[in-house]
């Protein structure tokens, strides 16, 4: 079918010939537009962000067509065309499909289910679309890649869990309180990881905030910049007292919240549930406070861990996301193959039918007074005989785009039967 | 007839389970899907089945323990379904769906067909289905406590497993083991004393020895002392749920008892 992808990305390449290749969105229109004026590419979508530079085009002759485009990015930054050429990957027709479906759908990332390759997917498909280099093929192709992405977005836990610290410690929130919103949050120092895994709480919902530091002003500003409360440190315990989560994050050497006060606090909370966020090293919760009843403890590393186990479980998502991609790529290659035949069956069933309405006109002028059952017999007999001869054709075309030998046909058929050209 | 509709709805319970623990592990919507549609297929045919028994005897099937078991797990299912539906705890029946089966092939055993003479009284009738009611509720109170104790686990252990992906937030499992002791709690109670004052009428005292109706005293017993002390002690979370997992434990001897111990709740 002609449909290839040719391009180098994180894996192949490193970054000093990345950035070089990397094209600027006005750039990008020109070269796509030089591209496909050349007449080496009939359809061509060009994709470049900070880890991937990559084309996707329709040609007659794939090998010319990817050696013209690469050239002309060389050119553009005056970069040596063979020294490129070692990290160029190139898929063709199928291989092509499932490049294109995993990497609309994240799974060709650096970071795997990350949300903001698709975004830029998107924007490039746009962007072809306006300088008019995509045909149906293309359309058709980037169409279904942002239906499986959004698919395996939906049917895997891809990008579900949190792979990063701060957002590791809301996720552990939420499966404390089930809704973040209205809790009270109480940031102890004023770090800028703190600071950080407050505002995802807040992002969240969470509510008031209060801020407790050594440093009063440093205090106040943070407070101002969550929109908190600045609380002084001496008003500690009463400040634990009342809120859901605290996240702390001193440069002290000895722990600041100990157990014993911990255990005064929770008498008075009834039984509501506090979560420590301790991002602190040395850490700022005493060991012990974790094993208080209602009492959720994590440091640094415990959140790491919870990291790494929701990598894992990225990891075993995508496992689950290739096998959905797989099973769209089979899906889709026939249906691809269907779309390079289609046009040819409809100018062919078009084509016979303006011969077969305009010969039974003329017939139909030369016996004016014939009964209507006369009329209908002639219409039924003419559309009987066109419909006979279009039928072995027609099968014949879809048969050979099943094949993968759609192009030598329709050509074949175009010209036994003059299509493409006006009558 | 009414027995082979049994067999079928149990079937269908059987492969709801399987399909519900596997969404426990594979967290697979399509998974969900089918294990919801076994459940409801299962349920539709249990009601047929309920309708036919009922038919048959000409009187609501509750007059002997098989056929009390039987509506119980039919109510628990349409309550379980409902369950999921409004509070999207998708994982509920991996939890209830297990306890669903056990129950259900209680409700297969072949039976008599003829109702015991002593009960004629309306009132009997209310009894039995505030007890059942009340088992139900505790039957959800039982998963929500089961829930809280392995999320609870898995917070405390720092180490996300299964568990920790796929269960609700402690609050909600907190909520939810609260609500059904509250519910179930006066049907329970309300049950047992129409039991008590229909023993008296019947066999003339209230205290006449019956496994089932001592255990089920113990049980109601748990139930009140974990009301209480959630009212006033501030008792919740862990140590919440370990009473409800006792005081079901307590139900299903009680259960037991009336099935295995001779007694004047019958088999």
């Amino acid at each position: 079918m002609g449909l290839f992808v040719a391009g180098l990305n994180h894996r192949t390449a490193p970054v000093a010939v990345r950035e070089q290749l990397a094209v600027e969105e006005d750039k990008l229109r020109e070269l796509i537009r030089d591209v496909h004026a050349t007449g080496a590419a009939r359809e061509a979508v060009l994709i470049s962000t900070c880890n991937r530079v990559e084309v996707y085009a329709v040609a007659d002759a794939p090998g010319e067509a990817r050696a013209a485009v690469f050239r002309r990015l060389c050119q553009h930054r005056g970069l040596d065309h063979g020294l490129v050429e070692s990290h160029v990957y190139t898929h063709v027709d199928e291989e092509a499909v499932r490049h294109a479906f995993r990497v609309a759908s994240s799974l060709d990332s650096m970071m795997v289910g990350e949300p903001q390759i698709l975004g830029q997917v998107k924007d490039a498909f746009a962007l072809a679309q306006a300088c008019e280099t995509v045909g149906p093929t293309l359309h058709t192709l980037f169409s279904q890649a942002f239906a499986v992405a959004k698919k395996v977005r939906t049917e895997t836990d891809i990008a579900r869990h949190a792979v990063s610290v701060s957002f590791a410690a809301v996720e552990l929130a939420k499966k404390i309180f089930s809704g973040l919103t209205g809790r009270a949050v109480l940031l102890v120092g004023a770090g800028k990881m703190s600071e950080l895994a407050a505002k995802h709480l807040v992002d969240q919902g969470a509510f008031p905030v209060y801020v407790v530091n050594r440093t009063w002003a440093r205090a106040q500003e943070l407070a101002r910049a969550l929109s908190g409360t600045a609380v002084p440190f001496a008003e500690l315990d009463v400040a634990l007292g009342s809120v859901d989560i605290v996240v702390t994050s001193t440069g002290a050497p000895e722990p600041v919240i100990r157990r014993e006060l911990v255990q005064r606090v929770m008498h008075g909370r009834r039984g509501r549930p506090l979560f420590f966020i301790d991002i602190a090293v040395p850490r700022d919760v005493d060991e012990a406070v974790g094993t208080l009843n209602d009492v959720y403890c994590y440091d640094i590393d415990d959140l790491k861990q919870v990291v790494d186990a929701n990598l894992r479980e990225r990891a075993r998502e995508a496992q689950r996301a290739e096998l959905l991609v797989e099973r769209e790529v089979a899906k889709f290659s026939e249906r691809l193959r269907d779309v390079e035949v289609i046009p040819t069956i409809v100018s062919l069933r078009e084509r016979l039918e303006s011969i077969r309405a305009a010969e039974l006109r003329r017939a139909l002028a030369r016996v004016p007074d014939a009964p209507a059952e006369i009329r209908e017999a002639m219409e039924a007999l003419s559309s009987g005989i066109v419909n006979k001869i279009m039928h072995a054709p027609i099968t014949k075309l879809r048969e050979s785009g099943r094949a993968g030998m759609g192009r030598s046909w329709t050509t074949l058929v175009q010209e036994l039967f003059g299509l493409g050209r006006t009558p | 007839m009414h027995a082979s509709l049994i067999n079928i709805a149990v079937t269908g319970y059987v492969l709801a389970t399987g399909l519900a623990l596997a969404y426990l592990v594979q967290r697979q919507d399509l998974v969900h899907r089918l294990a919801v549609l076994a459940t409801l297929a299962g349920w539709a045919v249990h009601s047929v089945a309920i309708i036919a028994r009922a038919l048959e005897l000409g009187a609501p099937p509750l007059g002997n323990l098989p056929d009390a078991i039987s509506v119980t797990v039919w109510v628990i299912v349409l309550v379980e379904v409902l369950i999921e539906r409004r509070t999207g705890v998708r994982v509920l029946g991996a939890f209830v769906l297990p306890i669903v089966v056990v129950l259900s092939l209680k409700a297969t055993t072949p039976r008599a067909v003829t109702l015991a003479p002593a009960l004629a009284s309306a009132w009997i009738w209310i009894h039995i289905a505030l007890a059942l009611i009340g088992f139900a509720a505790f039957v959800f109170n039982f998963a929500g406590a089961l829930m809280y104790v392995l999320q609870e686990r898995q917070l405390k252990a720092k180490r996300p497993g299964t568990f920790y992906y796929r269960l609700p937030a402690l609050d909600t499992l907190d909520r939810l083991t609260f609500r059904t002791l509250a519910l179930g709690f006066p049907f329970l109670t309300t049950g047992l004393i129409l039991g008590a004052l229909w023993a008296r009428t019947a066999w003339g005292s209230v205290l006449t020895f019956d496994p089932l109706a001592s255990l089920s005293f113990i049980a109601w017993a748990i139930y009140a002392a974990t009301l209480a002390g959630r009212a006033v002690a501030g008792l919740h979370g862990r140590r919440a749920a370990y009473f409800a997992v006792f005081g079901f434990s307590v139900l299903v001897l009680t259960l037991g008892a009336g099935f295995f111990l001779p007694g004047r709740h019958g088999s």
